[in-house]
């Protein structure tokens, strides 16, 4: 007999005599005509017992937070001990105009930073590049030169909060990492005291976000290991990548298959890095992730749970990670953007809530709180404010924080949990069996998965079998016009080029052309970009041309179309 | 019927976000429609594309905040090709009041996120006829 077993087998068959009796006489016709399903699929019975988890043995499949496998925690106070960073985005404008957010947000008790690029910036072209027009402060700050990190990081104290800087593609990430470093370099603050993140994930580059010019996967994978390799050896408080399965689900993926994407990029980042000469537990602990929770409330929950379970499992087993540190999964949680309407954006108030609150379930190091406005624009100063709000709400008022992982042992969020953790090591090894994830993505595979997905997801909207409140359900007789204000953004183009013009006239020429030519030879060879790629931001070359001279060393690479 | 009608579907400019564009371009092809989804490009490969292929609807997708800049160009664009009788769509994350500004520079409709694939068909449909 197993005694780590919860439920030993007599009681088991008592249960379940009872259980059919109850069936039988209590319950009897009454569960319902369909199969209900979650999210992702995972039949839901309609009663959870002791008996869906007669075999589940606790102390190595749930154990205690803080300790292997991880499942209920990765610390063992969780709250008690720091509460998960209020890490509202800002970004928008010139690097001015999002100073003053940044500003705001932290006066109104924000505890993190947490940056969003504009979309030339995201894409690697300067504000004064012909393809960036129309588009430059939009959605994101305008980020163009060393100069402008610095005006978006004035009167922060780097060395005292953190910063997530959502770089999105590697390519950039080396760019927007070097000014950042180099920018702390000047000040001044040693390297060892940056903390922050990164996102940095070649995904990002060539699968979830589509764009007229991308570099081929393998090199933008390549450029994700530098940036990864030169952060475990100088930011030992820098998280340089984000793995990021929120973006897979926003562009279409089940909860499964959002983290075992991710973790599958884990495994070939992790791969390439030891085949490099680097110890697992030299850069593993710094690794991070970043989840999109949806309005599944028990699935995500169960998805945060599953996921650290599966990581460790990786970390120990595949990888042999002697330090515990480099089997624990932190991440970031972003509510879901994908679920907010623009009908009736107030409701969405009450979506991001629910949202927020499975993060909290599921135990995430920081969270975003999507903002109301979300289906419109980038959020307004209100509507920021409400997020925040959310989150403080949720801290301070609901008392969920104050005990380790509430759910466990619930036996439906437990089944659930197994349930997740096996669909997802089914869905790695699919992919896996397809020669793995640069292959998946080079081959189009991953995007055809995607596409596919968002496709049927959108058939089940239009013919109702996927409900939307206000959207195709209890739909509003009388139509009702949006009464929120839309932000307005500041203008940014015209000043970006005159600082970009006053940039070239006053940097040292000679300086900025060795720099450039010096990359440039350097992309063809076996080192590490990183040190290269910070001569050339301190010799104010922008962006826009380390990036211009990646697409000429690495080449262009063609999308997946549909 | 629908067989005849060809749409030319672009996300537009550096916008990334293509889940709506590819799903749409699906749905649209479900109705019979043959649609071309060139994915990323800027409005004079658009319009390039629109001629090569005879296009008689141009849908534009962008979450990125340009549509006010790149979409009048469009239409610009096909103006001087003297192709003004292709109908010019867009749809994504557009505010409201942005609406009225690209109808008058010529888009014919704005479908945004909560659109219905039955509406745009049937947009289409009467004013492709």
């Amino acid at each position: 007999m197993d005694y780590s077993k919860l439920f030993d087998s007599k009681t088991l068959e008592k249960l379940k005599s009872v259980r059919e009796k109850w069936e039988k006489e209590t319950l009897k016709d009454k569960a319902g005509e369909e199969t209900y399903y979650t999210e992702s699929g995972i039949p839901i019975d309609i009663l959870y017992t002791p008996e869906q988890l007669a075999d589940l043995d606790y102390m190595s499949e749930i154990g205690f937070p803080g300790q292997p496998p991880f499942v209920r925690g990765v610390y063992p106070n969780m709250y008690r001990g720091r509460l998960f960073t209020l890490r509202q985005l800002s970004g928008f404008g010139g690097p001015e105009d999002c100073n003053e957010r940044i500003k705001f947000l932290l006066d109104k008790g924000a505890t993190g930073i947490n940056i969003v690029f504009d979309l030339p910036t995201i894409r690697g072209y300067d504000s004064d590049d012909r393809r960036a027009e129309g588009n430059v402060g939009i959605c994101g700050v305008a980020i163009d030169s060393l100069a402008d990190m610095e005006s978006l990081f004035d009167e922060i104290p780097l060395d005292e909060l953190t910063s997530s800087v959502v770089t999105h593609l590697p390519s950039t990430t080396v760019v927007l990492l070097a000014m950042y470093t180099v920018m702390a370099e000047k000040r001044k603050i040693p390297l060892e005291k940056l903390g922050g993140t990164t996102q940095n994930d070649f995904l990002m580059e060539t699968t979830i976000g589509s764009a007229p010019e991308i570099i081929p996967p393998d090199k933008s994978f390549k450029l994700q290991c530098d940036a990864i390799e030169y952060a475990a050896k100088n930011l030992p408080r820098w998280n340089p990548v984000s793995y990021n399965g929120y973006n897979l689900r926003e562009a279409g993926t089940t909860a499964v298959q959002e983290v075992a994407i991710a973790l599958a990029n884990c495994i070939a980042t992790t791969e390439e890095l030891v085949k490099r000469g680097n110890n697992v537990d030299d850069f593993a602990r710094r690794m991070s992730f970043f989840w999109d929770l949806c309005n599944d409330f028990f699935e995500e929950i169960a998805k945060c749970r599953a996921s650290r379970l599966v990581y460790q499992e990786i970390m120990r087993e595949r990888f042999k990670a002697q330090n515990t540190k480099s089997q624990l999964m932190r991440f970031h949680v972003q509510t879901a953007g994908n679920t907010l309407t623009a009908v009736e954006p107030l409701n969405n108030i009450a979506r991001s809530a629910v949202q927020g609150l499975a993060a909290i379930l599921g135990g995430c190091q920081s969270l975003h709180v999507d903002s109301y406005d979300e289906a419109y624009s980038a959020p307004t100063e209100e509507a920021a404010l409400v997020s925040l709000r959310t989150q403080q709400i949720l801290q301070v008022e609901t008392n969920v924080v104050n005990t380790v992982d509430p759910l466990a042992g619930s036996y439906y969020v437990e089944s659930l949990t197994r349930e997740m953790a096996r669909k997802i090591r089914d869905y790695i090894k699919t992919i896996e069996d397809r020669g793995g994830l640069i292959k998946a993505a080079e081959s189009g595979w991953l995007h055809r998965e995607i596409s596919d997905f968002a496709y049927h997801q959108q058939k089940q909207v239009e013919n109702g079998e996927r409900k939307i409140v206000g959207v195709n359900y209890f739909v509003s007789e009388k139509k009702q016009e949006s009464k929120i204000d839309v932000f307005r953004y500041p203008e940014t183009e015209a000043s970006q080029k005159d600082k970009l013009a006053k940039l070239k006239m006053e940097r040292n020429r000679e300086n900025h052309e060795k720099s450039l030519a010096v990359l440039r030879e350097k992309c063809s060879s076996e080192e590490n970009i990183m040190p290269y790629v910070k001569d050339a931001v301190e010799a104010y070359a922008t962006l826009g041309e380390i990036q211009e001279v990646f697409r000429e060393e690495f080449g262009l690479w063609q999308f997946p179309l549909v | 019927m629908s067989q005849n009608i060809k749409v030319v579907m672009a996300k537009l400019g550096l916008d990334i976000h293509w889940r709506g564009a590819v799903a749409l371009t699906r749905l649209l092809r479900d109705q019979g429609m043959e649609v071309v989804y060139l994915g990323n490009q800027f409005p004079e490969s658009i319009v390039r594309a629109a001629i090569q292929e005879g296009a008689d609807v141009v849908g534009l997708s962008t979450l990125g905040g340009n549509h006010l800049t790149l979409g009048p160009r469009v239409v610009e664009l096909l103006k001087k090709e003297g192709m003004e009788e292709v109908l010019v769509l867009m749809g994504g994350v557009i505010p409201p009041e942005d609406i009225p500004k690209l109808k008058e520079a010529g888009i014919a409709e704005v479908f945004g996120p909560e659109s219905r694939i039955e509406d745009i068909t049937a947009f289409i449909r009467e004013k492709v006829a």
